[in-house]
């Protein structure tokens, strides 16, 4: 959940046409129209990131004239789905994914069997992913791959390449051959385990 | 008694307020003074900056004398280099070592090799435009002929095939023919690193996408993290690039030396010898203070504001050993704040409630642009200043700050207050300051008095104990980190 008070503005007079902002953009708000960047301001949730990416300095975060909340709520007939999802995709239902938000996985998850499309969807609908842009990807993509859902990549964009490896696939072989070194696999195997399976 | 060592300023930026906003330090406040450092730990090494006439030619110095051993062969005229710097650096000792250290790299490969075509490449953590900042502060546009770029992770990617599988490196960081990795080894988040590989870190982080470091923060667990910068640094693709490192050797009281070397796991044997020695024994003996109120005064984000090179988050942390990696969950880390249920319930029972010894902190002066409600939901926290809450509030990533927190007009109205609340007149602020720490006088007492026996405890019974943990040979970690051998570094 997050409170949605800010929104993006371009200049059009600075804004040169790049696409670096539209690649950028947590939600897809915005697009390319005559070589200028255009934000739906519906679906823009004040992330900056294009604020903070744009060569050019044409864009600025302005409050809004109506903030709204950002929140998927988990009726109680959908809870068990959700926590199952969660826990497939190795996650406790309660955990937080999102530090800025605080976005906990159940919220994703339930996003999910909502029928949110891409990490973007699950971005408008719960707000997470659009505080620091950078740490809760990983968790979003498991649950889309627990959910047997193929997220939908924006077309030319910079804002997920693809799912990465965890603990539980790191072979035998390296975790024999680093052992001693400080890394602490089976251990930290054994603690992610306890937390997916704690009440 | 008064304050010797000064407060770092605050520096003009687009993530902290105006600096003319910030009216009283914390080491302006009634009865505080400073303890040496060296009075605190007497085997630190002496430093080379600051020095007696601030003399930034030490710098540049040791810099053409680490980088004498180095082989730059691999480089030739027509080649491309890109010199990978991050942030962090920028906030050591006001941020002038390292930007003349990378200038001096700069320099000196342009001169053996012949190589005109290099370029800076600056990484950031989570405030995009931070090194484009220091860019500008430190001339550093102009010194590398307008090739001096900062890369965020949300900028373009580049698969990189490791040995577990694709990670996403940052195109710009590797669009060049060789890279240099310039660093720096101060400790700062050893909840994260727990000196583990710290040498490696940026290949995982400031040099990598977000996927990565996502990674490194939710996949692997709060100790097998750590390998996800290995992995990439290992990669065929990066091997081939790479040509060297050079590190800023950072210490608790300043910059002990430079160092460099073509392999980067020699380095990072020497970074982790130092760190633990010497900021092991800083953080084990912050984490003997019993109570006290933390004011927080440094331009950078909240966890990252420092005393006696110890960063707040290492603090808020400093109740339990985070150096010993028996300890799975350090009180503070983004695994443990994972792992808070609804209603601030611990999941299990490795989570380690924040140190209890905190009793208030003062947000005297700090940044946004870190995740930081955490802070704020644990300990009790009092902001200096309206401006400074509305930038919280304006912060994508601290949108739940000041919920938690309250505002005070100024200092003064703010220590009046944490004193009700903290029952404790021990007061230690993080302001950067280098060489002492800035305490009120019972706390400098307090200290006075636990160092020897801290040190004697690190030396004699952690330190064996950390090395064997990250498998380094005892006697050569031993010596790598004694005095003697900084000396002669």
């Amino acid at each position: 959940m997050k409170e949605i008070n800010f929104l993006a503005r371009v200049d059009l007079e600075k804004c040169n046409g790049c696409t670096i902002c539209a690649r950028v953009c947590t939600t897809g708000a915005i697009t390319m129209q005559n070589r200028k960047a255009v934000i739906n301001q519906d679906r823009c949730v004040g992330c900056a990131a294009c604020e903070q990416r744009c060569p050019e300095y044409a864009i600025e975060i302005i409050r809004r004239e109506s903030p709204f909340i950002a929140q998927v709520i988990i009726e109680s007939s959908l809870q068990e789905a959700v926590d199952n999802l969660c826990r497939s995709a190795k996650l406790h239902p309660e955990q937080v994914v999102c530090y800025c938000t605080g976005t906990r996985a159940e919220e994703i998850a339930a996003a999910i069997l909502k029928g949110a499309k891409s990490p973007e969807d699950v971005s408008f609908l719960t707000g997470a992913r659009t505080g620091c842009k950078v740490e809760c990807i990983q968790p979003i993509l498991r649950l889309f791959e627990a959910a047997k859902v193929e997220p939908k990549k924006p077309e030319g964009g910079w804002q997920w390449y693809g799912l990465t490896k965890n603990v539980w696939e790191i072979p035998k072989t390296i975790r024999d051959q680093y052992e001693g070194r400080g890394f602490y696999f089976d251990k930290d195997e054994e603690l992610l385990n306890k937390v997916i399976h704690s009440k | 008694m008064s304050v010797l060592f000064s407060p770092a300023e605050p520096r003009e930026s687009q993530y902290g307020i105006n600096p003319v906003l910030v009216k009283k330090r914390g080491a302006d406040l009634e009865n505080m003074t400073s303890v040496l450092l060296k009075d605190l730990i007497p085997d630190l090494p002496d430093v080379i900056y600051p020095n007696k006439d601030n003399d930034i030619n030490a710098v540049k110095t040791a810099t053409e004398k680490a980088l004498e051993s180095v082989d730059m062969s691999m480089i030739k005229p027509n080649h491309t280099v890109n010199i990978l710097a991050s942030h962090h650096g920028f906030t050591l000792v006001g941020g002038l070592p390292y930007a003349e250290m990378l200038k001096t790299i700069k320099d000196v490969v342009e001169k053996k090799t012949g190589c005109k075509n290099i370029r800076l490449r600056a990484g950031v953590g989570l405030r995009f435009r931070e090194t484009e900042e220091y860019i500008r502060r430190f001339g550093l546009d102009k010194h590398f002929n307008n090739k001096a770029i900062g890369i965020a992770p949300i900028d373009e990617g580049i698969p990189i095939e490791t040995m577990i599988g694709t990670l996403y490196g940052l195109r710009r960081a590797y669009d060049a023919d060789w890279i240099i990795h310039a660093h720096n080894s101060d400790v700062r988040e050893v909840h994260f690193h727990r000196q583990v590989d710290r040498a490696v870190k940026p290949f995982g982080m400031s040099y990598a996408r977000i996927e990565t470091r996502s990674a490194y923060h939710q996949n692997m667990g709060p100790r097998a993290s750590n390998f996800v910068a290995r992995a990439i640094f290992d990669s065929k693709f990066v091997q081939e690039k790479y040509a060297f490192s050079c590190f800023l050797m950072v210490v608790p009281n300043g910059i002990m030396t430079v160092d460099a070397d073509n392999d980067l796991y020699a380095l990072n044997e020497r970074v982790t010898a130092t760190g633990c020695r010497y900021y092991g024994k800083m953080m084990t003996l912050l984490g003997a203070i019993d109570e006290c109120i933390a004011v927080l005064d440094f331009p950078c984000p909240v966890p990252y504001v420092f005393s006696g090179g110890i960063i707040y988050a290492n603090f808020a942390g400093a109740n339990i050993d985070l150096y010993d990696l028996d300890n799975p969950l350090p009180p503070y880390t983004w695994y443990t704040e994972a792992f808070y249920g609804k209603r601030n319930r611990p999941l299990v029972d490795e989570v380690v409630p924040v140190n209890p010894a905190i009793k208030a902190c003062i947000h005297n002066y700090a940044w946004t642009g870190y995740p930081s409600s955490f802070f704020a939901e644990h300990v009790p926290t009092i902001v200096v200043g309206y401006e400074q809450a509305e930038l919280f509030n304006k912060d994508p990533q601290n949108t739940t700050y000041m919920k938690h927190a309250v505002v005070a007009e100024n200092t003064d109205v703010a220590i009046d207050f944490a004193f009700k609340i903290a029952k404790t007149d021990k007061i230690i602020v993080f302001d950067g300051a280098v060489g002492g720490i800035n305490v009120s006088e019972s706390l400098a007492n307090h200290l006075l008095k636990v160092a020897p026996s801290i040190n004697e405890k690190v030396e004699h019974e952690l330190l064996p104990k950390w090395f064997a943990q990250r498998g380094l040979d005892l006697r050569k970690a031993l010596l790598i980190g004694s005095k003697e051998a900084a000396v002669n570094y």
